[in-house]
């Protein structure tokens, strides 16, 4: 009798017949890269990154976006295009915890464990870059979550000093490359990569280009390198190529229809992102998050060596010259932008395209279909190689070596076909290399999700940017870090608010 | 000189009926019979002999010299006589302890609905019913208030199988509903009792001919209110001053059209419409010797007032028993298949008709325009840039998205009754509830609603199969030893139900010269398929119940239940849920001698129920969660991810309640007036609360705590006078109910920015439960008024001399700062109202003169407030259509009481804050008083009848929701939101309909 009240769930194991096998170990490390397709990872955090830093902007009909990604005007700290990103970020570390927990226990093959380990480790190092970038002080959970985990606030530097620890262990574990059945998984490359940005963002610059070493210097000289065509880096047909360190892969499933992966149904689940509606340009998409105008200017301050525009501009946006002859030749999703019949209509409150927006094209899919779904199978390039190679530039002036950094940004400008910074800009002080790289960034980097962390590291952000993003007239110094969302500091009152919020 | 007379008291039926009084008149002599309504007693020769039982008609008999006296009652017509189902037992009504509401099916049947729920509005005190609304919509039942966040449905009985009355059930088959409210009456159905328990008892044969019944009923039904929206030129007017008073140029349609506009739709009219009821019923009947039989069958079809919807049911019953010797076997059975449709994507018509713009067609070949109008190539009326409204348009929705479905049902049960002794009966009961549910989805080409993505086709078929199994062994006595009478059942049960479901899809549907094919075999894109069983339990209950009385004055009824459950942490396995109750007759005490009171009874019960229904299977266990995909490899090929991904509470258990109720019944006048008055007080404890789990802590959900505590008390009662003595015979029937609910606590739910406590739950920032306050209270920003210029706003300051609102412009809306902090933000939220009624009443008047009979049903509800969040959508004046009667402030309209037209497009920010979701501008009063029925039936006369050969037939006329006055805005105030925690949001909910209808009833 008692029996017949024990009934198995025949869905799913029970946690305790589980963490036994070498099977076991890789899906649990598969259930961490899992995480990038959830909303807050693959959709949300781009309003942060992107809408939020001077180049984006957006005239969005949801004037939530407006008010917390573009004018700064933040008053709700549980907003949840902010909370799933923070709760997508540490549903991927508690993923990472319980492989760092079991995974040890488990017997099997050493080197693979050692890999899956340095994987696990890896990704929790990236969710917590990501936290340390976003909201600077919270709570650090390295061990499998229970519900009376109250732990308290740390601070930003030790955030980045835990991401740093699991970015130096997986750079130690991590194979230097994968078989074709793997690639896209984490490697050492990824993790040296990862590693200097940290070092960068902490403004250890000696201890930055040591890490970046290995990749320029070290093995991965002949591991990377830039690809011909700048485009090949947004466009599917060129995913993972040797411009690529850490690459978040995204697959189409055509019968997704949610994208929360713990939910079940997961033949519907979406392993894509759903950004490209969101950036795309009407009527195709929303305008959530479109470009700053100035960002085209600055491609338009040099011309390329035989005299051309550079060709970067054209991968970057969407807009009435994407095509340099102009709209009657710039194609909007198979259409000319003059066909689309986008007219000035200013403070218009559904966000009419004009004939001066601009979008970022660098998501968008308008490469391989004329409309956009809310999945894409574009993989998102986090890490290239030109970015190492600038922040190895900027690592370099920063310790005083300027003259040594010129080589590694004309490597980038000349994929561009721009002329070497040596014979366009030969003998820049320390301060006048640093806003060449700015410059350099931002034609090389804009739409991909790095310029807020830029902004940060540089010390740039205030209202003096209002000048090219109006949204900026409302900055404060609170603003450089989120507001940590009330929600979890309701549960857990350990958790300290961040200054100024 | 003495006799000695005994005989027998039956009644009507020959039933012996026990506890009858046979008295001498003028004397002190009496006798009581026993069990087997034996009696005897020693009179005086000639002695005048008072039968009299409480339910029968006092007889008087002259005894002569007979020794031998049997005497058949005749009832009075007070139904205290009837025999009431209490739960695996019947008593007579005047026995009744507990607090059991008996519904009075004659009224019950008026109603047009495919559910019994929903035929029970304003009849029984302390039942609170909401109309379904949508065709083969469930109406929401509540007993005595809302005890629960989760759920407060009732447990259903049908012929003492346990199993939903849902709309598969042909409400026509049902011979008496009982609805148990309180402790004792609910006990022996323990853990799962808690929300109160609705026994259906289903129509039986009786003995002699067969007897053949038919009825037909048709009706027309439509809307009985609209949003009074704006046609187009008004529309065209009000946008244009909208756009011109914020200095916006108008969209390009919107010129044009000012123009010279052709386009004038009104949305709602092609939207709702006028839709066919029907209702048709047949049976046979009978019984001979030791058997009878009862078979029907129904059809019943309800077209639905919005276009795209329908539901339809027919079904079959089969009840028969045969007795033999000591042995009784017998069945329920009901057959039924009930089909339906919608439109899938969940666009709801009622927002979206009300705020689409008239100067938008339904269809037209210029929205065919791939450019301007993407993946539309139905060319269906949307919003555009020029055209700026994002409503959807629903008709399209309705071409482009169908949903069928299809639940086919078996509910019965079987039983074998062997009596054992004259006072012993044994029962076996075995019962099933299966449901075959099947629903299909086939989604086209296109789009609704202006920057919809363009979706892939896609035809999806689920299947689900629900089984329900019921075993249970009784034992029930009867007793009588003299003045004591006692009987009572004990048994086990045993319930066992889970669900299991297999779901597919695939998308890209092949269309072919405009054929669209739609099986999952046809369709040539990727497939999906997801199956399992989603739930599985089991149950056990050991249950017993002995009522004691004592010379029919003294009645003490002791029940209860244990139950274990599979559903229960492995901690909390077993329950027990004890009750008892006392009975206090009176009017039967020597010291009672008040005339015009013929039967009073005082009651009072107090126990402990449980509610386990809102849990589902193996919540309490940890489990591998499977469903993560990782994505890596040059074929860029989905891998499969797991780990623990829900934190889960091992101590998950029933929620309890602790129910007193104090009563009192009476029969005044003569029987003309019968009154009861109930006062109870249900106490909610270990309800289940999401209990809030950091974010940070990566878990994919909050597990359940049983923590919670909600108490509800009120006053019932219920009258009703009957005048049967006069060609004009009439009964009315009134009742009303007193609900009052307060949160006692919400369990551990964090700590507040200033170090308090969060006593609260809050779904959405305008409403709250919160300690100390009913359930889903109103939590709103105040408003005071429109401000009439800039005076006013300057001169708007609080203690301290801040100007409150200082970007207010003349014409917004002037918010109360409650905190007096000088600025408006949630920290002026306060309690505005409750979206519980203070007080629901319900009135039924019968009355017939010769062949003609009326029925007049009227419900009322009065003290609560209804969040209009429709006309919140349409009055906040941003992409979308006018109500006609706005009133807004302008400079030449200075006493206008809505707010300013604007534009909200940021660079007038205050705009948005007149349209703020948590203020008190979007809530209403949502007392109302309804002609729910209205009847007039005409019986042939038997002149006629009898030349077709029929015993009687009737036809009748019938009127429902002819009439509702309110004053609430929206367009049905008898709304309750399916999510506990916003009960009054009326969040675009199905009015009810407006029904029209002609039937015949005939009995061959």
């Amino acid at each position: 009798c008692k029996k017949d009240l024990e009934i198995d769930n025949p869905n799913n194991p029970t946690i305790n017949n589980f963490w036994k096998t070498a099977t076991d170990a890789q899906t649990g490390v598969n259930s961490i890269y899992s995480t990038f397709h959830r909303v807050g990872f693959c959709r949300n955090q781009f309003f942060m990154t992107i809408v939020r830093s001077d180049e984006g902007f957006s005239t969005s009909p949801n004037s939530t976006l407006i008010n917390n990604f573009d004018v700064f005007n933040v008053t709700n700290y549980n907003l949840w295009e902010a909370t799933t990103v923070w709760y997508d970020l540490y549903m991927g570390i508690n993923r990472a915890n319980q492989v760092l927990d079991n995974v040890p226990n488990i017997s099997m093959d050493n080197t693979l464990k050692a890999q899956y380990l340095g994987e696990a480790k890896f990704l929790r190092g990236f969710f917590y870059y990501y936290l340390a970038t976003l909201w600077g002080n919270v709570p650090v959970l390295l061990k499998t979550s229970t519900p009376t985990d109250y732990p308290g606030t740390t601070q930003q530097a030790d955030v980045y000093a835990q991401a740093e620890k699991d970015f130096t262990d997986a750079a130690a574990a991590l194979p230097e490359t994968y078989d074709g059945a793997n690639v896209g998984r984490a490697t050492k490359g990824a993790a040296y990569g990862m590693l200097g940005k940290c070092y960068m963002q902490m403004h250890d610059y000696a201890k930055a280009q040591q890490a970046f070493d290995w990749l320029i210097n070290g093995n991965g000289k002949n591991i990377y390198r830039l690809v011909t065509n700048y485009r090949d880096n947004f466009v599917e047909a060129s995913e993972n190529n040797t411009e690529s360190v850490f690459e978040i892969q995204n697959a189409v499933n055509t019968t997704d229809n949610h994208d929360d992966d713990t939910q079940g149904n997961s033949d519907n689940l979406n392993y894509g992102t759903s950004i490209p509606p969101f950036f795309a340009p009407r009527p195709i998409g929303f305008t959530d998050g479109q470009a700053r105008r100035w960002c085209v200017w600055e491609f338009l301050v040099e011309k390329t060596n035989s005299g051309g525009r550079d060709p970067r501009v054209d991968a970057s946006f969407l807009y009435d010259s994407t095509d340099v002859r102009g709209p009657d030749f710039s194609m909007i999703y198979g259409q000319s932008f003059s066909s689309r019949n986008y007219s000035n209509v200013s403070g218009d409150p559904i966000a009419v395209a004009t004939t001066h927006t601009v979008y970022f094209r660098k998501f968008l899919d308008d490469a391989i279909i004329n409309y956009e779904y809310f999945h894409s199978g574009n993989n998102y390039r986090y890490l290239r190689y030109a970015d190492i190679l600038l922040l190895y530039a900027e690592a370099l002036n920063a310790q005083g070596q300027t003259t040594q950094a010129y080589a590694y940004v004309d490597k980038v400008r000349a994929r561009a076909g721009l002329p070497t910074l040596s014979t366009a800009k030969p003998g820049l002080s320390q301060s006048q290399f640093l806003a060449q790289l700015k410059h350099e960034r931002v034609t090389e980097l804009c739409g991909e999700g790095h310029r807020w962390e830029d902004l940060v590291r540089w010390g740039d952000l205030s209202t003096a940017l209002a000048a090219r993003d109006a949204g900026f007239a409302n900055y404060q110094d609170k603003y450089a870090l989120l507001p940590i969302p009330q929600y979890d500091r309701d549960v857990n009152p350990n958790l300290k608010q961040n200054p100024g919020w | 000189q003495t006799l000695s007379i005994k005989g027998k008291i039956t009644d009507d039926a020959g039933i012996p009926v026990p506890g009858v009084t046979i008295q001498e008149k003028g004397t002190a002599a009496a006798a009581v019979t026993d069990a087997a309504g034996n009696y005897m007693l020693t009179v005086q020769p000639n002695a005048t002999l008072l039968i009299s039982h409480i339910g029968y008609l006092t007889q008087t008999i002259q005894a002569g010299s007979r020794s031998v006296i049997n005497v058949s009652l005749a009832p009075e017509a007070t139904g205290m006589a009837d025999v009431v189902v209490i739960g695996y037992q019947t008593v007579r009504r005047k026995d009744l302890t507990g607090a059991t509401g008996v519904v009075k099916m004659e009224d019950a049947t008026k109603i047009s609905t495919g559910s019994v729920a929903e035929q029970l509005q304003g009849l029984v005190p302390g039942v609170t019913v909401r109309n379904g609304g949508a065709p083969g919509q469930n109406a929401a039942i509540e007993i005595r208030g809302v005890g629960s966040f989760g759920n407060a449905n009732p447990l259903y009985v049908i012929d003492g199988m346990i199993a939903d009355a849902n709309v598969t059930i042909n409400p026509d088959d049902i011979a008496s509903v009982q609805i148990l409210k309180d402790a004792s009456a609910s006990a022996i159905y323990g853990s799962r009792a808690g929300n109160g328990v609705i026994l259906i008892t289903t129509k039986k044969g009786k003995s002699g001919e067969p007897r053949v019944t038919a009825s037909a009923k048709y009706g027309i039904q439509q809307l009985h209110k609209t949003w009074d929206m704006m046609s187009a030129p008004q529309y065209l007017q009000t946008v244009k001053q909208e756009y011109a008073n914020s200095a916006v140029a108008l969209p390009a349609d919107v010129t044009a059209q000012l123009n010279n506009n052709t386009i004038n739709t009104d949305w709602q009219k092609a939207t709702y419409q006028q839709a066919a009821y029907q209702d048709y019923n047949a049976s046979i009947s009978g019984g001979s010797g030791g058997g009878n039989y009862y078979l029907s069958g129904g059809y019943y079809s309800n077209e639905g007032t919005v276009a795209g919807n329908g539901f339809n049911r027919g079904s079959m019953r089969l009840n028969t028993e045969v007795k033999k010797g000591i042995v009784t076997v017998g069945e329920n059975m009901l057959l039924s298949l009930s089909n339906g449709k919608y439109p899938g994507g969940g666009v709801n018509a009622f927002y979206n008709s009300a705020q689409m713009l008239p100067t938008i067609m339904v269809q037209g070949d210029q929205y065919k325009d791939a450019n301007l109008y993407p993946a539309n190539p139905g060319g269906w009326g949307l919003g555009s840039s020029n055209n700026p409204t994002y409503a959807n348009n629903y008709l399209a929705n309705v071409a482009l998205d169908k949903v069928n479905f299809s639940y086919a049902k078996i509910v019965g049960n079987a039983y074998l009754g062997v009596k054992l002794t004259p006072w012993l009966d044994y029962k076996f009961n075995v019962g099933l509830e299966t449901s075959f549910d099947y629903t299909k989805e086939v989604r086209d080409t296109g789009v609704w609603r202006y920057t919809n993505q363009p979706p892939q086709t896609f035809v999806s078929e689920g299947r689900s199969r629900y089984v329900n199994f019921l075993m249970e062994h009784t034992l029930n006595f009867n007793k009588t030893f003299g003045l004591h009478a006692i009987n009572g059942v004990a048994g086990f049960s045993r319930a066992d139900q889970g669900r299991d479901y297999t779901n597919a899809s695939k998308n890209l549907l092949q269309d072919v010269n405009g054929n669209l094919f739609t099986t999952i075999g046809s369709a040539l894109g990727a497939p999906a398929a997801s199956g399992g069983l989603n739930n599985k339990w089991r149950n056990h209950g050991w249950l017993g119940r002995v009522n004691y009385a004592y010379a029919d004055k003294y009645l003490l009824t002791v029940s209860g239940r244990i139950d274990q459950d599979s559903r229960f942490g492995p901690n909390y396995r077993t329950g027990y849920f004890p009750s008892a109750a006392l009975g206090w007759r009176i009017s039967k005490e020597d010291f009672f001698n008040v005339d015009w009171i013929k039967d009073l009874k005082l009651r009072g019960s107090y126990g402990k129920l449980g509610f386990s229904d809102v849990l589902t299977a193996w919540q309490y266990i940890g489990y591998l969660n499977t469903d993560p995909r990782a994505i890596y490899g040059t074929g860029q090929t989905p891998q499969v991810g797991a780990y623990q991904a829900v934190i889960t509470n091992p101590n998950l258990r029933w929620e309890t309640r602790l129910q007193t109720n104090v009563g009192a019944d009476a029969q005044l006048f003569n029987n003309a007036l019968a009154v009861s008055v109930d006062w109870y007080r249900s106490l909610s404890k270990d309800v289940l609360v999401l209990v809030p789990l950091p974010q940070y802590l990566g878990s994919a959900g909050s597990p359940y705590v049983n923590t919670g505590s909600i108490r509800n008390t009120g006053i019932e009662m219920a009258v009703t006078y009957k005048n049967y003595n006069h060609a004009l015979k009439w009964d009315v029937s009134g009742n009303f109910t007193t609900i009052k609910n307060k949160v006692l606590s919400v369990g551990n739910q964090g700590v507040d920015v200033n170090g308090h406590a969060i006593d609260y739950l809050e779904p959405a920032n305008f409403v709250r439960s919160q300690v100390g306050h009913a359930m889903a209270s109103w939590y709103v920003i105040k408003t005071d008024g429109i401000f009439q210029n800039q005076g006013e706003i300057d001169a708007y300051k609080n203690k301290a001399g801040t100007i409150i609102q200082p970007n207010a412009k003349p014409g917004d809306i002037r918010y109360v700062d409650a905190n007096g902090d000088g600025l408006i933000n949630d920290q002026d939220r306060t309690f505005a109202g409750s979206p519980w009624p203070s007080l629901q009443t319900g009135l039924q008047f019968n009355a017939s003169y010769k062949n003609f009979s009326l029925n007049m049903q009227l419900v009322g509800v009065f003290g609560n407030k209804i969040y209009d969040d429709v006309r919140r959508a349409i009055d906040n004046y941003q992409l979308t259509n006018f109500r006609k009667d706005i009133n807004p402030w302008s400079p030449t309209n200075p006493g206008g009481t809505d707010p300013r037209l604007a534009v909200d497009n940021g660079n007038d920010p205050t705009v948005s804050v007149n349209n703020m979701g948590e203020t008190n501008r979007w809530l209403e009063n949502g007392s109302y008083v309804r002609l729910r029925n209205l009847e007039i039936g005409y019986s042939l006369p038997a002149a006629w009848t009898s030349k077709i050969k029929f015993h009687t037939a009737r036809v009748f006329i019938s009127a429902q929701n002819l009439l509702t006055i309110t004053k609430y805005k929206g367009l049905d105030p008898d709304i309750s939101n399916s999510n506990l925690g916003m009960r009054g949001l009326d969040s675009g909910f199905w009015p009810s309909s407006r029904i029209f209808s002609a039937g015949v009833n005939i009995d061959l």
